[in-house]
């Protein structure tokens, strides 16, 4: 599974530029950078991974708000983060088997 | 945004309005450089981490640098700045009369948006103005922010010694 060239390069001139343009923007802004990122990848590599990868790929992590910001709602912003780690953590859990209290 | 096209003639008018944007001494130092090909549209989101939209039309707006300094301005005097956010304005305001949808972005790398777009060395993109007709569907607000009214930013007069200035009146 890889991506293609078009992908690739479009995905790391975001990250490359988007390293330059948060010496400028608010701090705030690196959390929301880094997850369009992910989405992006996510959504270009959705089409080629296990069924249950791709609904991990296709779920919480395209739901949260592109404009999303910490300001708005320190907390919640917080938990939805949160959230969404335990998800591929417990994706992860599952795919590498290493849940041996379930065994 | 739909990638319907925007029509030349509507870029026009936009363009025209923005001319007539206030600018400091009528210097005019910004530079609009036009962007409506579907291809360089694409390179210039690529370096523009900013843009979330997908325009059919961007507008990048320039300080003419070299000219400033002619004039006596600093590089970074902020009335250039000030003009860039008027011009943009009236270019919104413009959009938005002709029934476009439209929307700032300024987190975009100048070094790559100046190469991409092949400007002089004596402009500086400062703003992109995205362009295009509003898609149905809008992604989700960006989160429970209270909408502020014209009196949370307001003070009346001279403010007092106790007053909070960052809460308003």
């Amino acid at each position: 599974m890889v991506l293609t060239e078009d992908e690739a390069l479009e995905l790391l001139t975001y990250l490359v530029t988007a390293a330059r343009t948060q010496l400028d923007e608010a701090a705030e802004y690196g959390p929301l950078r880094l997850l369009t990122a992910a989405q992006r990848l996510a959504g270009y590599v959705a089409p080629r991974v296990s069924p249950e990868t791709r609904s991990l790929l296709e779920g919480s992590i395209q739901h949260v708000p592109q404009t999303a910001t910490r300001s708005a709602d320190p907390d919640g912003y917080a938990a939805a983060l949160d959230t969404l780690c335990r998800v591929f953590a417990e994706h992860l859990v599952a795919r590498y088997g290493i849940d041996r209290g379930a065994q | 945004m739909t990638s319907e096209p925007v029509p030349r003639e509507q870029l026009e008018r936009i363009l025209d309005a923005a001319a007539h944007a206030p600018s400091a001494g009528n210097r005019r130092l910004q530079r609009f450089v036009v962007i409506d090909d579907a291809a360089t549209l694409r390179v210039l989101r690529m370096v523009s981490p900013g843009m979330l939209q997908r325009p059919a039309a961007a507008v990048v707006i320039c300080v003419d640098v070299a000219r400033a300094v002619e004039y006596g301005f600093s590089a970074t005097s902020s009335g250039l700045f000030i003009d860039v956010g008027t011009a943009a304005q009236t270019m919104l305001l413009a959009a938005h009369a002709l029934g476009l949808g439209s929307g700032p972005v300024t987190s975009f790398s100048k070094a790559a948006v100046s190469a991409v777009l092949n400007l002089p060395e004596r402009w500086s993109p400062e703003m992109i103005v995205c362009l295009g007709h509003a898609a149905a569907t809008q992604p989700s607000p960006v989160g429970p922010h209270r909408r502020r009214t014209w009196r949370d930013l307001t003070h009346w007069g001279r403010l007092d010694s106790n007053a909070n200035p960052a809460a308003g009146s």
